[in-house]
C-alpha cells in the first residue's frame, strides 16, 4: 500500500508540474492581458500535435519539445495580432468570445492535420525503464517530466524576476497605465506576454504526449483543469499557479488509488473547499 | 493601450457609461401604447410566420436557445455578470426532466417544474459560492462549476447514459380537467407548446428587467459601489438573478431534450455556455430581441456550416472571430446605429 501510494505521489508531481507549466502560463497571459485565455487549451494540444509529428519524422524528442514551444507562441502571437487586438477596445467580453472561436478554429484545424484518432508515442529510449529508489520505483520519463519542468518554471521565473523585460512584464501586470506613460511600448509587451504564455501552454502539451498521447479532448479537458488550478492558487497571484498545479496533480494521482472514477470531480471538491475557507485563493491577495 | 477593463478602473468605467437606465429593456422607453402594442404584435408575428419559413425543428430550436439566450442576457446584459457556466442548468434541468420523461412520468407541468426547479436550484449552489468573486474570477468559476456539472453527468452513467446521452425521453402529455389531454407527439404541437414558452418567457423578463428589481441589477452593473452604498443587497440581488436564469435555462434544457427525445451530452459541455455567450453578444445586449435574433442566427449558421462540412465549428470560430471584429456591439447594435444616422435628432444612444 505504501508502495502505490509513494508510486502515486511522484506521478502526481510529474502530473503536477505539467498542470503547473499549463496554469503558470495562463497566469501571465491573465496578468498582462486581464483576460482567461479560452484558446490556452488548444494550445496546449497543437504543442502535444506538433511534438508528434516532429518525432515522427525522426528528429529527437528535445527538438520536438522546442519546436512545440516555439509553434504554440507563433500561435500565440497570431491570437494577439488577429484575435485579441482588433476587439481590444470594447471591453472584455468580445475578447473572450473571439479566443473562443480561435479555440475552435485551433481545434478543429489539429482535426484535419491529424486525423480523429488518438495518437501515441513512447518516449525515446534514453527516457524510458525506471529508476528504483528503494522505496518506490520511478519511471524514468516521470522523473524527467518534473525536472524539466521545474527547469523551465525556474528559468521563467529569472526571466520574470531577474531581467529588465520581466521588470517590463510585472510593471505591465502591476500598472499598466503608468507603464504605457513611461514609455514602455505595453502593446509589444502585451504581444510577448502571449507569447510566453502560449509557448509555455505548447511545452507542456509537448511533454504531456508521452503521458497521455495526443487526443482532439484533450485541450478542453485541460482548459478545465488549468482554470481550477487558476483559481485555488489565487488570481492575483502570478506563482501560485504553480503550487495548486501541484497540489491538484498530486490530489487526483492519489484519488485515483481510492475511486478513480472520482479523480477528476475531486479537484472540483477541493476548488469548492478553498472557496469555502480562503475565497481568493491560496496565495491571492484580498 | 488596450485592456480597458482592468482592475481598479471603476472610475473610468462610470464615465464611459453614464448612467442611462432608460436604454435597458425593450418598453423601457416611454412611449406611446401603441408602439409597445406593434412592437407585441411583430414578435407573435414572426414567432407565427417562422415555422413556415424553415423546417420546423430548426424553428423549435431557434425558439428553445431563444429562451436559452433571454436567460443569459438577464445575466449578461442587465446584470452585468459574465456567466460562462450556463450550459450546466441547460444541461440539469433538461436531463432531470428527461429522466422522468424517460420513465413514464409523462405529465408536462410535472417535467416544467422539475427542470426549473432543478436548473434553478444548482444555479443557487453555483451562485452562492461564487457570486461575490467579480469579474473574469466569476467567469472562470461559472466555468469550472460548468465542467464539473459536466463530469458529474458523464460519469453518472446508470442515470445520465454518460457519454451515450439519456436515450428514450417520451414527449410529455398535457392533462387538462373538463378539456382533455394534448399530447405533443406532432412537431407542430410541440412547436406552438415552444412558442407559448417563449413568449411567456419574453414577457416575464422583459417585465423583470424593467421592473425595481432589473433597474437594481442594471444599476450594479453600471456601478456596483454607489449601488450597494445607496442600500441595495447587490449581492443578494444578483444571487436571484442567477437562480431565475438558471431556473428558465433549465425549462430550455427540458424542451430541448423532449425536441429531439434525447439528451446528448454535449448539451451540458462548456462549449454550449460559450455558444450562449456569443449569442447574446452577436445579438447585443441591451433588450431582449438581441439574444433571441442571436439565437436565430447561430442555429441558422449551424445548420449551414454542417450541411457545408464536418469540420463546422472551424467555419463558425472564422465567423466569430470576423463578427466580433468588424460587429463588437451585436448585429442589434449594429442596426440601431444605423438608424441613428438615418433619424437625426432624437439623441438616444443605443448601443
Amino acid at each position: 500500500m505504501l508502495w502505490l501510494i509513494s508510486a502515486q505521489l511522484v506521478n502526481g508531481i510529474a502530473i503536477g508540474m505539467i498542470y503547473a507549466l499549463m496554469s503558470f502560463g495562463l497566469s501571465i497571459i491573465k496578468g498582462l492581458l486581464n483576460i482567461p485565455n479560452f484558446a490556452h487549451g488548444a494550445l496546449y494540444a497543437l504543442g502535444a500535435y506538433l511534438c508528434y509529428s516532429v518525432v515522427s519524422l525522426g528528429m529527437s524528442f528535445a527538438v520536438g519539445l522546442a519546436v512545440a514551444f516555439l509553434g504554440a507562441a507563433l500561435a500565440g502571437l497570431a491570437l494577439d495580432r488577429f484575435a485579441i487586438q482588433p476587439v481590444s477596445g470594447s471591453g472584455y467580453l468580445p475578447q473572450l468570445i473571439t479566443l473562443f472561436g480561435a479555440a475552435l478554429v485551433i481545434e478543429q484545424a489539429l482535426l484535419i492535420g491529424w486525423g480523429t484518432v488518438g495518437l501515441s508515442y513512447s518516449p525515446p529510449p534514453i527516457l524510458r525503464g525506471a529508476i528504483n529508489l528503494g522505496f518506490t520505483i520511478v519511471p524514468r520519463y516521470i522523473a524527467f517530466a518534473s525536472v524539466f519542468s521545474a527547469l523551465v518554471i525556474s528559468a521563467v521565473w529569472l526571466l520574470i524576476e531577474r531581467t529588465k523585460f520581466g521588470a517590463y512584464v510585472r510593471a505591465g501586470i502591476e500598472r499598466p497605465e503608468t507603464t504605457q506613460a513611461l514609455g514602455i511600448n505595453v502593446d509589444l509587451l502585451l504581444s510577448a506576454g502571449m507569447m510566453l504564455g502560449a509557448g509555455l501552454a505548447g511545452l507542456a502539451g509537448g511533454l504531456a504526449l508521452p503521458l497521455v498521447g495526443a487526443t482532439s479532448t484533450m485541450g478542453g479537458d485541460m482548459l478545465g483543469i488549468a482554470f481550477v488550478v487558476l483559481v485555488i492558487g489565487g488570481l492575483g497571484s502570478l506563482y501560485g499557479s504553480i503550487a495548486a498545479g501541484v497540489l491538484v496533480g498530486v490530489v487526483q494521482s492519489l484519488m485515483t488509488i481510492a475511486a478513480p472514477a472520482a479523480s477528476t470531480a475531486i479537484i472540483y471538491a477541493v476548488m469548492i473547499g478553498v472557496l469555502l475557507l480562503r475565497p481568493q485563493g491560496l496565495f491571492g491577495e484580498r | 493601450m488596450r485592456s480597458s477593463d482592468h482592475n481598479g478602473t471603476v472610475l473610468a468605467k462610470s464615465i464611459e457609461e453614464p448612467v442611462e437606465i432608460s436604454s435597458v429593456g425593450t418598453t423601457a422607453r416611454p412611449g406611446p401604447l401603441t408602439a409597445n402594442l406593434i412592437r407585441s404584435i411583430g414578435i407573435i408575428g414572426a414567432v407565427s410566420i417562422l415555422p413556415l419559413v424553415m423546417p420546423i425543428n430548426i424553428a423549435t430550436e431557434i425558439l428553445i436557445f431563444g429562451i436559452f439566450a433571454m436567460a443569459a442576457n438577464l445575466l449578461i446584459g442587465t446584470a452585468g455578470l459574465y456567466s460562462f457556466g450556463q450550459a450546466a442548468f441547460f444541461g440539469t434541468g433538461g436531463y432531470a426532466a428527461g429522466y422522468l420523461l424517460a420513465h413514464g412520468w409523462t405529465s408536462l407541468p410535472l417535467a416544467l417544474v422539475v427542470a426549473c426547479g432543478s436548473g434553478g436550484l444548482i444555479a443557487a449552489a453555483v451562485g452562492i459560492l461564487s457570486i461575490r468573486r467579480l469579474g473574469i474570477y466569476f467567469m472562470m468559476l461559472t466555468f469550472a462549476f460548468n465542467q464539473l456539472v459536466y463530469y458529474i453527468v458523464y460519469s453518472w452513467r446508470s442515470v445520465t447514459g454518460g457519454e451515450d446521452g439519456l436515450a428514450g425521453i417520451r414527449r410529455p402529455v398535457l392533462e387538462l380537467p373538463f378539456v382533455g389531454s394534448f399530447s405533443f407527439d406532432d412537431n407542430r404541437s410541440f412547436y406552438a407548446l415552444a412558442s407559448v414558452l417563449f413568449l411567456a418567457t419574453m414577457i416575464v423578463l422583459v417585465r423583470m428587467v424593467n421592473s425595481p428589481f432589473g433597474l437594481v441589477l442594471a444599476a450594479s452593473r453600471q456601478n456596483s459601489r454607489r449601488t450597494v452604498s445607496l442600500g441595495y443587497p447587490v449581492p443578494m440581488l444578483q444571487l436571484v438573478a442567477f437562480v431565475i436564469a438558471g431556473a428558465i435555462s433549465g425549462v430550455a434544457g427540458a424542451l430541448f431534450a423532449m425536441l429531439y427525445r434525447i439528451m446528448p451530452i454535449d448539451s451540458v459541455h462548456w462549449t454550449g455556455s460559450a455558444y450562449v455567450v456569443f449569442m447574446v453578444v452577436i445579438g447585443g445586449q441591451r433588450n431582449m430581441l438581441g439574444p433571441v435574433i442571436g439565437a436565430a442566427v447561430f442555429i441558422w449558421l449551424q445548420g449551414l456550416f454542417s450541411l457545408v462540412w464536418t469540420r463546422w465549428p472551424l467555419l463558425l470560430g472564422v465567423f466569430v472571430i470576423v463578427i466580433m471584429a468588424s460587429l463588437p456591439n451585436g448585429l442589434v447594435g449594429f442596426v440601431s446605429k444605423l438608424s441613428s444616422w438615418t433619424v437625426k435628432g432624437r439623441g438616444q444612444r443605443q448601443c
